[in-house]
Formats: structure tokens, sequence, C-alpha cells
């Protein structure tokens, strides 16, 4: 019986692992699917949760509309990867460093 | 005062002023003329010398006898006193403003062929100014004009003593005429300043003019009683002390006459002009300008020390070997013999003897020019170590140089005082005075007038030994080289021109028509009281052929010894002969006692500023260095060791939160995620 604490558990490791992705990769595309990662546990969590509500199914709506919207956003980020890569020559957020002190 | 003057008064004052100032037009254009203009600078200053002369000639026609023109204008007033610039003619000045530009003219013209045209600019800017300021001394008419260019005189005559200034004897000889003549000027300044605070003038026709101050004003019961105060009569003598110092320095007298021979280094023209006929004639010029203010006692010392000057130099002149330094001593005798001429009344004698004596002197320096250059030829030519002027290697150059032999003896024969010389009637006019004067005295007094005697004895021994030496003989160069070849002779018409000049002004004619009897010479009557002298003794007659028998006895003698070479001179190792050759010892004693104590005086002084002052300023120097240094620490480790702290900790902080922003995205959201965690921990301990 898969109960909703497995979920939990599986949605708090992929949050992790997205976490670990965005702080330690040096690429900005696997940091974005470092971002996917995470998005996707809080939609998993979502899910989840959505099996008290079963006359409306929010939950599988709400994952829906975040879907959505993460392709959207991810759309939005991979273009300015591109650009950061035209003007830098480099996509490793560790080089892009202009503002600092 | 100056409308009284009639045009041609007006106009003579002109011409004297023209005369004044045209020696210094001239030493302003030669010094600003280009530095290898050559002979132009020379013909130069002979143009204005000779502008000079026919100027001072017209002047002295129109003054001479005849009136005393005086002319001033307002030049400052300090305080309640007018200090007035202008110019005295009379026949003091008239005849001294004649004599110095006749004297200097052929004087010109000799230096420019004597000295070399390279050297020609500076020397005659210089000797141009010594012209402008012998002139000016003699014409201006107040006492603070008179000592500016008392100073001014002595000052170009520095400059061409000088002359030849990479040479370490000119050097030192300029100085000491300097440092002498300046003893003279503190003199001079001293009895203007007494002149003054007794008088309240500075004029000369005021104070010593016939209705004058001095007439007026007399010495009783220790008081200087005069219509403008009173003063303790000492104040009186300490002026003539003034005066004296003045006069002795300017004049080559005893104490201060060691300048006089050491000043040879100059150019031998320069010693013909200043220091034969013109500046030390500013002595007894002097002396005659402030003579109505000396009373008896003064005229006495007067006296003494002309006549000790005169004495000594004569004996010194004896033994001296270099042929200007005769000259010198010569030069240094005879201006004793004026100023004893002034001592004993005669001071119309002194004047005369002043101006022949500034002719014959003159010649016989020109001459000893010409023949210091010519022997200075054969030097060169062969390569000699000799002296040039040393009259030991001289001797039979009467034929080689004849006109200038002419010229040397009629230069001598006139010191001498030989009849038909200018000499014979000045130097007979002098000694027949001082008998007169020393006739109604006590024993004592008696010694002067033949010390003078004796003196003029002296004289003809020297002279002549200097033209045995000089023209009679051997060549003795030749004798010590005998293939050596003489070229020389009496030079181009520029020497012997002036030679020929001064030698006719040296005989009887320009001076008397009578070539016997000084009383009849127009310069004696010129500058004696109105009333006529009268022959009223003997001595008029006794003493001129006395003298004059002395002479020739003792120039026969010289001629026994020099020529003939018999053995009738002193030996050269009794105390005699070196008291004379070591010039009595006056310049050493000086150098030993006077100059060394004041170097001596010096070095102590020296010794005190290097030892005691500035010990203490290093003293001070090294407290304040310590009181620094500690201060210095203080400041490095206390002061600025706080500062230094404050800041490290600032830097600290700052570079602790400075690190959080390094720029990378990653790190600050690791950054938020320590934080976010640290909070929730923070939370569930609470």
């Amino acid at each position: 019986m898969i109960t909703l604490t497995h979920y939990l558990v599986l949605s708090g490791a992929l949050f992790c692992i997205g976490l670990y992705v965005i702080l330690a990769k040096q690429n900005a595309v696997q940091i974005l699917i470092g971002v996917e990662l995470m998005l996707n546990a809080a939609i998993l969590n979502l899910v989840a949760f959505g099996r008290f509500d079963k006359l409306n199914s929010s939950g599988q709506t709400f994952a829906l509309f975040a879907i959505i919207l993460a392709a959207a956003a991810t759309a939005v980020a991979l273009a300015i990867v591109l650009n950061v890569y035209r003007r830098y020559k480099t996509i490793d957020p560790g080089r892009i460093n202009e503002l600092k002190d | 005062m100056n409308h009284a003057l009639s045009n041609i008064d007006v106009q003579t004052i002109n011409f004297a002023l023209a005369a004044v100032l045209l020696p210094l037009v001239a030493a302003f254009i030669n010094r600003l003329l280009p530095a290898k203009s050559g002979k132009v600078s020379g013909w130069i200053s002979v143009l204005a010398i000779i502008a000079a002369v026919s100027l001072s000639i017209v002047v002295f026609s129109r003054v001479w006898n005849f009136k005393q023109l005086h002319q001033q204008y307002l030049w400052f007033t300090i305080g309640q006193t007018p200090v007035y610039v202008g110019m005295l003619l009379n026949n003091l000045s008239a005849f001294m403003l004649l004599l110095v530009t006749v004297i200097a003219l052929p004087v010109h013209i000799y230096s420019t062929a004597y000295i070399k045209a390279a050297e020609q600019k500076r020397y005659f800017t210089y000797l141009s100014l010594f012209c402008f300021s012998m002139l000016a001394l003699v014409v201006v008419d107040s006492m603070i004009m008179l000592y500016a260019f008392w100073e001014l005189v002595g000052f170009s005559s520095y400059l061409l003593i000088g002359f030849w200034f990479t040479k370490d004897s000119a050097v030192q000889a300029n100085k000491k005429a300097f440092i002498m003549n300046r003893i003279g000027d503190i003199g001079l300044l001293s009895a203007i300043i007494i002149l003054f605070t007794q008088y309240h003038t500075f004029d000369l026709v005021q104070l010593f003019g016939e209705h004058g101050l001095i007439i007026k004003s007399t010495i009783q019961n220790g008081l200087w009683t005069a219509p403008t105060g009173e003063l303790p009569a000492i104040w009186q003598y300490i002026a003539f002390i003034g005066i004296l110092l003045a006069v002795a320095a300017k004049s080559a007298q005893f104490p201060l006459h060691t300048w006089l021979p050491d000043a040879m280094e100059g150019p031998t023209s320069v010693s013909a002009l200043i220091h034969a006929a013109t500046m030390v004639a500013a002595g007894v010029f002097l002396l005659g300008r402030v003579y109505p203010m000396f009373n008896n006692t003064e005229l006495d010392i007067l006296a003494i020390v002309g006549c000790f000057t005169a004495f000594m130099a004569a004996t010194i002149a004896l033994t001296q070997n270099d042929l200007k330094r005769i000259l010198a001593y010569s030069t240094i005798s005879q201006l004793g013999y004026m100023i004893m001429a002034m001592g004993v009344g005669a001071y119309a004698s002194s004047l005369f003897h002043l101006a022949t004596h500034a002719f014959f002197k003159c010649l016989l320096f020109l001459c000893a020019g010409v023949i210091i250059h010519e022997v200075q030829h054969i030097k060169d030519e062969h390569d000699l170590d000799i002296d040039p002027q040393n009259i030991l290697y001289m001797g039979g150059l009467r034929k080689k140089m004849p006109v200038t032999f002419i010229a040397t003896l009629v230069g001598c024969l006139a010191l001498v005082g030989i009849p038909l010389t200018s000499g014979y009637l000045s130097k007979d006019g002098i000694l027949i005075q001082a008998f007169e004067w020393a006739e109604n005295r006590s024993l004592a007094y008696q010694i002067i007038p033949i010390t003078i005697l004796l003196t003029s004895g002296i004289t003809a021994f020297y002279v002549a030994r200097l033209m045995f030496k000089v023209f009679f003989g051997q060549f003795k160069i030749k004798e010590i080289l005998p293939n050596v070849h003489l070229h020389i002779g009496d030079g181009s018409w520029s020497f012997k021109v002036p030679l020929i000049l001064l030698s006719l002004c040296s005989l009887f004619p320009l001076f008397s028509l009578n070539p016997f009897l000084y009383e009849h010479a127009w310069l004696f009557e010129g500058f004696s009281p109105s009333q006529h002298m009268a022959r009223q003794n003997n001595y008029h007659t006794i003493i001129p052929i006395g003298v004059n028998l002395l002479c020739i006895f003792v120039v026969y003698w010289a001629y026994a010894v020099y020529i003939q070479q018999r053995k009738l001179v002193f030996g050269q190792k009794n105390f005699f002969f070196k008291l004379s050759y070591n010039q009595w010892y006056i310049d050493a004693f000086y150098r030993n006692v006077i100059v060394n104590a004041v170097l001596g005086f010096g070095r102590s002084l020296f010794a005190l500023d290097r030892r005691v002052i500035d010990g203490f300023i290093y003293l001070l120097q090294r407290i304040t260095g310590a009181l620094s240094a500690l201060s210095a620490w203080t400041d490095r480790y206390l002061v600025d060791g706080f500062l230094h702290s404050v800041a490290l900790l600032v830097k600290g902080i700052g570079d602790f939160f400075r690190s959080f922003q390094g720029g990378k995205v990653q790190y600050y959201l690791f950054s938020m995620l320590a934080i976010i965690l640290a909070v929730f921990i923070f939370k569930l301990l609470i």
C-alpha cells in the first residue's frame, strides 16, 4: 500500500536533489534541470494531496497549471541562457560575476 | 646765491663740470663696448682726456688769481640741515684740475701702447673712472661730496692696482692698499662728523673760506669756541688726528705708507698716474683745503711726520733693487717733503712742489715702464729666469735707449733739485722755509731742517745709484749670457711723445722765467699771501748753493762707487744696511704684530664659534633629536598602533561581510539556504 508518506518522501528527495543540482552544477542548463526537479517535487505534492479533494480534483488541476507555467518559464529561462551565452561566451554562472564588488 | 654769477662765470663752471664728467662718460662707453673692441676704448679715453685738458686750460685761465667761483644746488635736507651739491673753483681747485688732466694726458697716450689690446677695454674703463673721481674730488665744494670722491679714488686705485688680478701678489697689494686707505677714510669721516657737530655745515667755503667759521673759532681754556657752538678742545685735536690719518693713508705717510711700494704691482702707467702724480697728491690737496683749521701744535706734528717720512723713505730707497720700488720710496719721501712744508707754513711751496713732483715723477715712472717693457722683451725672447724690474740685471742702456736715457736724466736731475729744473725751484723753497721756520726756535726744532737737508743728500745718492746701475756700465745680462742678442730701443711714438712732453714740463721755463729764484715762480705767487716775500736773510742764497754742492759731491761719490768700482761704500752686512734693505722692518712689524694679532684674534673667535657656540647648538640639536625620536616612537607605536588596530578591525568585519558578495549566484543561494536552515533549526531549538 502506497501511503501519502511515501509520496512526501519521494517529493522531499526530489526537492533535495533539485536543490543540490542548482547549488553544485556549473552549467546553467543543468541548473534549469534542477529547477524543474524542484518544481516537479512541488507538483508531486499537489497531486498527492489531491486525493483528499475527490469531488473537484483541484490538486490535479493545479498540477496541470503548474506544469504549463513551468514549461513556459523554462522556455523563457532557456532564451535567457541563450542570450547570456551570446554575451559572455559561457553559461557557467560562477564566471558571470560582473556585479561583484 | 646763483644769480650773482655772470654768463661767462656760468660758462666757466659748465666747462669745469664737462672736464670732470668727460672721463666718466668715457668710462661708461668703454664699459658698454663689446669685449673685443681692441684699441678703440683707449682712443675714447684719450679723446675724453684731451677735451678735459683743453677745458681745464680755459677754466684755469679764467679762475687763476682772478676770482673764486662757487655754485651750488640744494641736494637734500635732513631735519633742519640742507646739504648742497656744488662746485668750488678757486686757485687751488683750478690748479689741481689742470694738473691732474695734464698729467693724465701723457699717461693715457702711453697706456695705449703699454697695455695689450685685449686688456685695454677693462684698463681704460678703470683709468677713466679714476680720472673722473680725482677731478671731481678737487672741484667739489662740500665735505660730503669730498668724502664720497675720496672713497671713489681709493676704490678705483684698488681696481687698477689689482689690474692683473691673476697675479697673487697684485691681489695682496690691492687688498693692502684698500685696507690702508680705509683706515684713512675712517679718519676723514670722523673729522667731517666732528666739524659738522661744531659748525653745522658741510660747505667748504663756509668752513674754510676767508671769512669762514674756522677763522672765527678759537681754543681757550680747554674750550673750542665757534660762532655756532662750543665743544671741549679735545675734539679739535681728534678732528686733526682724523685728517692726519686720512692724509697719511692717501699720501703714503708714516705709519700708513706701506701700501704704496706694494702698489707697484699694478701696470707701470698706473703707478705713474696714481702713485706718483694724482692720487697720492689727494692727501696734500686735502691739507691745502682744510689748512686754516690747524693750530701751531698741529702744524708741528705735520712737520715732524713729514720730515720723518721723507728721511725714512729716502734711506729705504738707498738699498732697494726693484726699479719701481725705488721710485715708490722716492715718491713717499717727496710727499714727506710736501707734508713737512705744510707743517712749517710753506703752503705755497708745498703745492708748488706737488706740481713739479707730479711732472718729474710721472716722467720717471713712464721711463721705468719703458725700461721694464724692454727687459721683459729680452726675458721673453731668451726665456730667462730674471725679474725684469731688478736694476742689478740692467746697465749700459744709455746707448740702446737714448730718448729714455735723456728723459730719465731730466727726471732724476729734477728729483735731486739741480738748477735749471723745476725740482730745484720747488725743493729749495721748502728747504729755505724750513730753515726760516726753525730759526727762532729751540735746538730740538733744528733737527727738522737738518734732517731734510740730509734727506736731499740721500736722495741724490739713490738717484745717482739708479742712473748708474741702469744706464751706465755694461749690460749685466750680457755678462751672464754673452750670446744674448739685444733688440731693444725706445719703443714707438706713443712711448716717446709722453716722455718728451713730460721732460719739457720738468724744466724750469714752465714754472718760472728765472731759473734760480723760486719766489718768482707764478705758481708760488698764486698761492702765497699777497705781500711779497722779501729775501730777508742769507738762507735764500746759502741753502741752494749748499744743497747743490752736497748733491754734486754725493753724485760724484756714487759715480766713484758704482762706475769706478772704488770701495767707498758701506758694507752690506751692518745694521743700517739691513734696516734699509728690509724697509725699516715696518712691513714685518705690521705683519707680525698687527696682521698676525688680527688673524689670531679671528682664529680664536672662529674656535670660539666652533667649540662654544656651535657646541651649544649641537647640544640643542641632539636634545631636540632625542625628543623627536621619542615622540616619533610614541606616534608610530601608540597613536598609530591604536588607529591601525581600529582600522584592522573594521577591515576584518568588512572583509567578512564582503566575502558573501563574491559575485557567484549559487553561493548566494547557498547562503540563503543556510540562513533559512539556521532559522528553522533555531526555531526548533526554542
